[in-house]
């Protein structure tokens, strides 16, 4: 007897159909795994085996060979039970050979029969449904997720005997339903930052034109207090890109399948220890997406940029500027998207009291020099914002009055980036060089040659600061870019030590 | 036998080369040496052979010789012509020296404006100033090539021509932002200054030949002012050399509780004479005021700063200003204040460091 259904297998977000075949016939009693199987497909037969076995459902006599095809594709993971156990009930007449036609099976077994959500079940789901599913049969637990995706139905299931009286009797289960996307907040407000007005324009800025932005100054000057309100200035995700984000994080595992879609941009502070396996995706097999594919259409904050070993930080240039990460490791290519807005922060100098008023930094000037110097280069060339801050004494912090909310910067960023989302189709920090120079205007594009005659820039610097001048322009409801627009934005650089 | 045979078998310190240079002009009289110190491949007629280097170090000696010419390297020995002979008054005096710039170093009067690498804003401000005044009254300002209080007072005077003395050979990259093409020591060239050296080339930049490096300053000046420094500072032995070569020491009093004022406090204990403005430093000199001497200049000029502005930075000048301290004390908004900066920095009004921004020139 001989049954088939589908699977699907994700390498990285690449989704793959699995056609998963059961025959059985004479032989030596016993459930033979073909197909590139990995450790953990392999232990599926035992899985399988004992929840028949619990669920009294029969098994069949002689040998068991379940296929999945295509052979040269590494299979991993759990998620293929469901379907083992849909093939092999369907190749033994269990259920009827044409209640599995279209259908495809995501899910892993537990020995009772209980059917366990895998991680991926966002992708999973939506890559069964673009390979063309009419039905895809899924965990009941955490079918909030599967449920976000649209133009299939599903088959949510507790356990493994639910789907046999689905397949065999016709029962209808309910249909799982998404939970409203929501704005989900941290509570973390602007006004928290008193003082610091530098870097809370700097943050405005970022915000309004998609800029990166670099913090410098010393620990304990608020760096990480702004970074974190970065994301509560930002307008909501838009629906597709929100599902695209939690794609990323449904395939890392770090996403509660039960939890609404979460509108709110994603932040990601990964530690300054992070391996570049951590930050940027790896791992053996299949490898796993990073922090950076986490904060994918969110905001990647970077403490301590200087303390991330070079190497790692090399590996950042590529996805900020094609916003993917191709991972190529032996066994092929996997990509993950990875567009983040990148918040980095610094001290001014090793000992990190350079600047300071009540202390003398203890660096010397070619030290400073130095260590300025690395973040010179390739990544910083990308970062538009750079600002340098200063620490505010505690007791001018108490005094001062708690600045402007969230709410009201936001109000001002979204309207900053409607305008130039409907000018230049595109956020001021990505649009191309001739948009952008359309959009600075000639007397502006001048102004921006003369400051950088002046001060020594090269050409990537010209660029970020006629960028720069564009958000402030936005910012300030100006359909044309001043000479004061771009004097202010040259300011927004770091000052290299005397 | 060539001269570099005989500088290679005898060693190339300071001392070593004095002896080499005393015994071979002795040998064959200065003429010869100076015309055969100017060719790599240049023979000596000496009747009695000094010892035998070995190949390896004539190689070494003749690829020096190389490097000079390469660099457009002019070398005086005590006496030429050439040889600036101020310089003989320090103790020990050296037997060479290795110039890069004019035919000749400066004459007139000139200033030794030394101080710590590791330098405060408010020294740089200082050095700067006093540089820049002492320039613009036709002193000449020397100091060695150092980052910090060196690199201010070279950098505010470049134009006028300023001697900057190495502590290593002339084809030693060090320190290397001044050594790079457009750097500091390309504007000292530029401007008709010199960059001078005692050491043969590939000498690299040793605490010894650094130290033996400021006496060489203090020998070129008529004056030496001591800016920043701590305790054992370079600059203490710039100083000490000058005194006892009675060349006028001053030294610029600082923070009573920063560590850098340890050097110039210490000499006025001794004492130097107090340096708290240009003038203080032309009158040690004789020398009349320049424009800069005196505190009007820039009340005067068009400035493209707003006043409120222009006020503050010169009430905290030599410190320097943040931006969002800037914007409070002159009751503009943060952006405007921004803007107004990068005007004034393209106007080279003020300058930017990470500390904040100041005024270029003393008010």
């Amino acid at each position: 007897m001989h049954a088939r259904l589908s699977a699907v297998a994700l390498v990285g977000l690449e989704a793959h159909r699995v056609d998963v075949e059961c025959s059985t016939g004479q032989g030596l009693p016993g459930l033979r795994l073909v197909g590139l199987p990995d450790a953990a497909v392999r232990e599926s037969a035992d899985r399988v085996r004992a929840a028949f076995h619990r669920l009294r459902l029969p098994w069949p006599e002689g040998k068991v060979v379940v296929n999945l095809a295509p052979a040269q594709l590494r299979k991993v993971g759990g998620g293929f039970d469901l379907s083992i156990a849909v093939a092999i009930l369907a190749a033994t007449g269990v259920v009827p050979a044409g209640a599995v036609v279209g259908l495809t099976a995501i899910g892993e077994l537990g020995l009772d029969g209980l059917v366990r959500p895998v991680p991926g079940m966002l992708p999973l789901v939506a890559a069964a449904a673009r390979l063309g599913a009419e039905r895809v049969a899924v965990p009941l637990r955490g079918s909030a997720e599967s449920a976000l995706v649209h133009g299939v139905r599903l088959l949510a299931v507790d356990d493994l005997g639910q789907l046999v009286a689905v397949l065999r009797d016709g029962l209808r289960p309910e249909q799982p339903v998404a939970p409203a996307p929501v704005e989900h907040s941290d509570g973390l407000d602007l006004s928290d930052v008193r003082g610091q007005e530098l870097g809370r324009r700097a943050v405005e800025l970022a915000a309004a034109g998609g800029h990166h932005l670099l913090l410098a100054g010393p620990p304990g000057c608020g760096k990480t207090l702004l970074a974190q309100r970065l994301p509560g200035l930002l307008p909501p995700l838009a629906l597709d890109d929100a599902l695209e984000s939690a794609a990323v994080l449904s395939a890392a595992g770090e996403r509660d399948p039960d939890a609404p879609l979460d509108l709110r941009p994603p932040f990601r502070a990964p530690h300054h220890s992070t391996s570049a396996a951590g930050l940027l995706g790896g791992g053996s097999g299949i490898p796993r997406p990073g922090a950076i594919s986490c904060a994918h259409h969110g905001v990647l904050f970077l403490d301590e940029l200087l303390e991330i070993p070079r190497h790692v930080l090399d590996g950042l240039r590529e996805p900020l500027e094609g916003g993917t990460v191709a991972l190529t490791r032996a066994a092929g290519t996997v990509r993950y998207p990875a567009r983040v807005q990148l918040v980095a922060a610094t001290n001014p100098c090793p000992c990190g009291d350079l600047g300071r008023d009540d202390r003398t930094c203890r660096c010397r000037p070619d030290q400073v020099t130095r260590y300025r110097g690395r973040l010179s280069g390739p990544l910083l060339d990308r970062i538009d914002l750079q600002v340098e801050l200063e620490r505010v004494p505690a007791a001018t912090l108490v005094e001062l009055p708690a600045g402007e909310a969230t709410d009201v910067v936001a109000a001002r960023v979204r309207v900053a980036r409607a305008v130039a989302l409907e000018r230049d189709g595109g956020l001021t920090s990505q649009v191309r060089w001739a948009v952008l120079r359309r959009a600075v205007g000639v007397d502006a594009q001048r102004r921006v040659a003369r400051v950088a005659d002046a001060l020594g820039w090269s050409a990537r610097g010209v660029e970020r600061c006629m960028r720069v001048a564009r958000t402030i322009a936005d910012l300030d409801d100006s359909a044309g870019v001043s000479d004061a627009h771009v004097d202010e934005a040259a300011g927004y650089r770091l000052a290299v030590p005397a | 036998m060539s001269v570099w045979d005989a500088v290679a078998a005898e060693g190339t310190r300071p001392q070593q080369l004095a002896d080499t240079v005393a015994l071979l002009s002795d040998a064959v009289g200065r003429a010869a040496l100076r015309a055969a110190a100017q060719d790599p491949d240049g023979t000596l007629p000496l009747e009695v052979a000094p010892p035998q280097p070995s190949s390896g170090q004539r190689a070494a000696a003749q690829e020096a010789a190389r490097v000079w010419q390469g660099l457009g390297v002019r070398v005086a020995l005590a006496g030429d012509p050439a040889w600036p002979s101020v310089i003989d008054r320090v103790p020990g005096p050296p037997a060479l020296l290795a110039w890069r710039g004019p035919d000749r170093l400066p004459p007139g009067p000139a200033v030794a404006v030394v101080g710590a690498r590791r330098a405060t804003p408010y020294g740089t401000g200082v050095a700067a100033w006093l540089a820049q005044a002492a320039a613009e009254a036709g002193v000449t300002v020397v100091s060695g090539g150092a980052r910090g209080i060196d690199a201010a007072a070279h950098g505010a005077s470049a134009r006028h021509g300023t001697v900057v003395v190495l502590g290593c050979g002339h084809d030693v990259p060090y320190p290397q932002e001044h050594a790079r093409a457009g750097g500091l020591f390309d504007r000292v060239l530029d401007g008709g200054g010199a960059i001078v050296s005692e050491l043969l080339p590939g000498t690299p930049p040793r605490p010894g030949a650094v130290r033996s490096r400021n006496r060489i300053v203090a020998g070129l000046a008529d004056a030496v002012v001591v800016v920043e420094g701590r305790e054992g500072s370079g600059a203490l032995v710039t100083a000490g050399v000058a005194a006892d070569a009675g060349i006028e020491v001053l030294a610029v009093p600082g923070d009573v509780r920063a560590p850098g004022s340890a050097a110039p406090h210490l000499l006025l204990r001794e004492g130097a004479a107090v340096c708290a403005d240009p003038s203080d430093l032309l009158a040690a000199l004789s020398v009349t005021g320049g424009p800069g001497a005196h505190g009007e200049r820039g009340a005067d000029t068009v400035s493209v700063l707003p006043p409120k502005v222009l006020t503050e930075l010169r009430q905290r000048w030599p410190r320097p200003v943040r931006a969002s301290a800037l914007a409070s004390a002159a009751g503009l908004t943060l952006p405007e204040t921004m803007a107004c900066i990068v005007r004034g920095r393209v106007a080279g009004e003020v300058a930017e460091g990470p500390e904040g921004v100041r005024l270029r020139r003393a008010p």
